[in-house]
């Protein structure tokens, strides 16, 4: 999993490092999303069914989730969330710390996840602490475990250190894989129910996979059923792209390389730099191509960084490590919401910005039960890494697409209309704008490809609308003749029929009317006829 | 059928009732071969009216018209047309004599649907007798028969009286025994028989009231005379009957109006047709006709045209009918100049602007003394007038008319004395051959 580079400074070991989290906490707690008992339980649901999901569609399983909050205090604003999934679950040596400490990766491994788990869900963790003092409880198995193992721990604020209260550990009965995870905080539930409600409706579009449901305080079941089992394929682990490191990151590299030389060092850590690649790098900085990485000084350590950023030559960064939704996914999706009357989505090529790749897809979706925009512009669904985006709307770069670049009037759109756009990014780092990770920075690259992504789905739609324009224009062509067949049947039926006949040569002459305006039209028989069916002749 | 009908209507009906199914059996047998569905029929518009120098008389051109069922916007007239086909019909079987007011009234009723989006839709099949006339004309065409040979009829208006036997559906009526009224011309007039005749000529005239005073003054009895009145515009039965008496006895066709250009065009409507019925005009018009008066030469003498002739700019507009100008006759006014400030009466302006109509811009505008006519008819710049009255009688009658804007009412030349218009006035313009064509 990809780290958060920037926020973090204090990496040391090779496995595990921690910084106080109670420090921590109460620095970044607005960044993290907990300012507030709406903002903070809205984020605690977002940080464990983000947590549930890429523990489940990020490894190729089909994910099961259930979300259950109750109230669990009569008099204060308490409510117990249970979270659970049927994903890889979690080593129990792992347990403690993945919730009971501060903790990062060692890796430095690059592929696309919704958050940055281990980081988020300890901020619950703690947030349940300080507003309710109650512990966290996990149960987890992962799939060839003969166990199942239970938790109940809490932070060491001072120590940042995980204290177990309860452990457990029993047989299992059946095949059970997951994790389950209960928090207890205090939250605002009556001002924060429609975001949660928000948020799970705009993640279920895009897991259109997945089995989701949701058991709120006054007992409403909200359930979301799988409708297709396509899953996206999960992203592979790489290396990072030689353009996409800032210095801090090289220099954590450069301590952590062991005892490599300083060209298997580069041709080793980086995607793109083989050996020879390697040493036109260390040449071009001047530096002795015997020195240990360990070894440079502050300067050299500048000077590679910037040979590094300026050399042209890389292949673009690998895609491999992204998981794009696909066509079908996001498709099915749509379809499950909306049963819209058109339906189009782009899934573009792998691009990058900076050294990271990223992949834009877009949908439209249009009539059916899509509801209505607003008056100047189609409703957005915007997502980035399967998060979905609820706030800060008008920063955000695919609004700014959506309402600057794109010319509505050429596709044959006025608004309002039943028209929904939907866009996902998905990057190896979303350049997210500001703190809040709720909206997308304008990047060129980026811009350029939402642009044609959108602008591709709008091409079909108004292919549709002018097919369908077409169509409307014939069959009203048909109604203006056909309206008169009865008329011209009868009318026709007295000239040629005699008393006994008429009604039968009506009839056929009808028939043969029908017949003929069909015919010239291309409009079936029964279509037309049933207009003609219609059709009312007074006195 | 009914006791009560003449043996000629009910020829009529079953030949009427035979044609129209006839017709429309080839029309449906023509779907199973073209897969077409479509009436086809001369087109009854202006332009394509043209007039037949050699008839002389007003005729429909070669233009046809396609009315199909597949034509979104022909498809409502498509559906009229028959609508109307099968009212008339339905009438002629049920031996009826519709009007054409009749006709409306039977085929207007609602035909309402339910369109794609759901919406019930309603209107008529016509709402207005504009609409059901016009699909009558066009039956007449596509069937090439006379409304009148559909027995639907029409109010009478033309009457007459002389020296003529007719049958008229059952009964023999004699024209000279009608006491101080006349006979209705029906609005059938090819259903009449004609049984003797003893007459030298026809007199059409215009005014009713005229009509009226001659026939008292019995002017018929003592000049042999058939005579006639049209009582204003003349209707389809009032044209057809005197061409009949035209075509077959032979009888020459004099018609008197007012003098002015109202007037002239009725004559023109009797002698070549009328525009907006010219697929009449092979039977209807009575292409010998002439115009026996009054003319403004009658009022003015022809002196009066030499000063228009030496107005700047008017030889140049009367180009093409300078050698016919030069070689008319001069004549004297039957009027004094007493008489003429007596009852002549100044021409309105919409009296100038049909005048315009009829020859043409560059003769009103060369001829007109008044600047304030000139600037008022400048709207008509370039209408060239009806090649009919592009003669040289006719140009110099216009000439004057223009250069004096004054016209006079044939009522005015009886303020003169009945017997001056019977005994002078009409006998003597016969006689001379004064007349124009």
């Amino acid at each position: 999993m990809y780290v958060g580079v920037v926020l973090m400074t204090a990496i040391i070991e090779e496995k595990y490092a921690s910084i106080s989290p109670a420090e921590f906490f109460y620095k970044y707690r607005e960044v993290a999303g907990f300012s507030n008992p709406v903002k903070a339980f809205y984020q605690a649901i977002k940080e464990l069914v983000d947590n549930a999901l890429d523990a489940t569609d990020m490894h190729g399983i089909l994910p099961d989730v259930k979300i259950s909050i109750e109230r669990a205090d009569e008099v204060q604003e308490f409510y117990k969330i249970t979270v659970e999934d049927n994903g890889i679950g979690i080593p129990p040596d792992i347990v403690p710390y993945a919730f009971g400490k501060v903790l990062f990766s060692s890796k430095y491994s690059m592929k696309q996840s919704r958050g940055m788990y281990g980081l988020g869900v300890k901020m619950v963790v703690l947030y349940a602490q300080m507003t309710t003092g109650r512990p966290v409880e996990v149960t987890t198995s992962r799939e060839n475990y003969r166990m199942i193992y239970y938790f109940k721990l809490r932070i060491d604020v001072n120590k940042n250190e995980p204290v177990i209260i309860e452990r457990g550990a029993w047989r299992k009965t059946r095949d059970w894989h997951g994790t389950v995870v209960s928090v207890t905080i205090e939250g605002d539930w009556n001002r924060a129910k429609q975001r949660i409600l928000e948020y799970l409706h705009r993640t279920s579009i895009i897991t259109p996979y997945a089995n989701m449901t949701l058991i709120t305080p006054e007992n409403e079941i909200v359930y979301y059923p799988r409708v297709t089992t396509a899953i996206p394929r999960p992203p592979r682990e790489t290396k990072p792209h030689p353009q996409g490191i800032d210095l801090e990151m090289l220099k954590i590299l450069l301590n952590n390389n062991g005892d490599k030389t300083l060209e298997e060092f580069l041709a080793s850590s980086f995607q793109s730099i083989g050996p020879s690649t390697a040493r036109i790098l260390i040449n071009t900085a001047g530096i002795n191509p015997s020195k240990k990485p360990q070894e440079l000084t502050e300067e050299e350590v500048q000077r590679l960084f910037n040979t590094i950023k300026n050399y042209d030559k890389y292949r673009p960064p690998l895609a491999s490590s992204l998981s794009p939704l696909g066509r079908d996914v996001l498709e099915s999706g749509l379809k499950r919401v909306f049963e819209p009357e058109f339906l189009y989505v782009v899934s573009r090529s792998p691009r990058s910005y900076e050294g990271h790749p990223f992949i834009v897809e877009a949908g439209v979706s249009y009539g059916g039960k899509t509801p209505m925009s607003p008056q100047d512009q189609p409703f957005i669904l915007r997502y980035a890494n399967r998060v979905p985006l609820i706030y800060d709307e008008s920063t955000d770069v695919i609004t700014q697409v959506v309402r600057e670049d794109i010319n509505w009037d050429h596709y044959m759109i006025s608004f309002p209309t039943q028209l929904t756009i939907l866009v996902h990014l998905c990057s190896t780092k979303i350049p997210f704008r500001g703190v809040g990770k709720e909206s997308i920075a304008d990047v060129p690259e980026i811009r350029r490809e939402i642009r044609l992504a959108i602008m591709e789905a709008a091409r079909e739609l108004k292919r549709y609308l002018a097919r369908k324009a077409r169509e409307k224009e014939t069959m009203r062509r048909v109604e203006t003749i056909a309206k008169y067949i009865p008329e011209i049947a009868r009318s026709l039926s007295v000239i040629l029929g005699d008393e006994s006949s008429r009604s039968s040569v009506e009839k056929a002459l009808t028939n043969k009317l029908v017949t003929l305006l069909s015919r010239r039209s291309g409009i079936p028989f029964n279509i037309v006829d049933s207009i003609v069916k219609s059709v009312e002749i007074g006195v | 059928m009914s006791v009560a009908s003449s043996e000629i209507d009910v020829k009529t009906r079953v030949k009427a009732l035979e044609l129209i199914r006839s017709h429309f059996k080839k029309l449906i047998e023509e779907v199973e071969k073209s897969h077409k569905l479509q009436l086809v029929f001369p087109k009854r518009t202006l332009l394509n009216t043209i007039y037949d120098q050699k008839a002389k008389m007003l005729l429909l051109g070669p233009d046809v018209q396609y009315r199909s069922f597949t034509d979104i916007n022909e498809v409502k007239k498509f559906m009229q047309t028959l609508l109307m086909a099968s009212i008339i019909y339905s009438s002629l079987r049920n031996n009826e004599y519709p009007t054409i007011r009749d006709l409306f009234y039977r085929g207007k009723h609602s035909i309402s649907y339910t369109s794609i989006d759901g919406k019930k839709i309603s209107e008529n099949s016509w709402d207005e007798q504009r609409e059901s006339d016009s699909v009558i004309r066009d039956l007449e065409v596509l069937l090439n028969i006379l409304r009148e040979d559909l027995l639907i009829l029409s109010k009478e208006k033309g009457k007459v009286v002389g020296n003529l036997i007719i049958r008229s559906g059952n009964d023999v009526v004699d024209l000279s025994k009608m006491g101080h009224g006349a006979y209705a011309i029906e609005p059938t007039p090819d259903l009449i028989e004609f049984i003797d005749v003893d007459a030298e000529y026809v007199l059409v005239v215009e005014k009713d009231a005229v009509f009226q005073q001659l026939h008292r003054y019995g002017f018929w009895k003592k000049n042999k005379a058939i005579l006639v009145t049209s009582a204003g515009q003349p209707d389809r039965a009032t044209r057809r009957f005197v061409r009949r008496l035209s075509e077959e006895f032979k009888l020459p066709v004099y018609v008197l109006c007012d003098s002015d250009p109202y007037g002239f065009y009725i004559y023109s409507v009797f002698k070549v047709g009328s525009i907006t019925l010219s697929y009449e005009s092979e039977r209807l018009s009575t292409s010998t006709a002439k115009f026996i008066g009054v003319t403004l030469t009658d009022i003015f003498g022809t002196e009066i045209f030499r000063e228009v002739l030496k107005k700047p700019g008017v030889k140049e507009a009367l180009e093409e009918v300078a050698k016919g100008i030069s070689k008319l006759k001069s004549k004297q006014p039957y009027l004094s100049p007493d008489e003429r400030k007596n009852f002549v009466i100044k021409a309105k302006l919409r009296d100038v602007e049909r005048a315009v109509e009829l020859v043409g811009y560059r003769v009103a505008e060369a001829c007109l003394e008044s600047s304030d006519y000139k600037s008022k008819i400048r709207k008509k710049e370039g209408v060239s007038g009806y090649p009919w009255f592009l003669s040289p009688e006719w140009v110099r009658e216009l000439c004057i008319f223009f250069y004096t804007t004054s016209k006079l009412e044939i009522e005015a030349i009886t303020g003169k004395g009945l017997k001056f218009l019977a005994d002078i006035y009409i006998p003597r313009k016969i006689e001379s051959g004064d007349w124009i064509e």
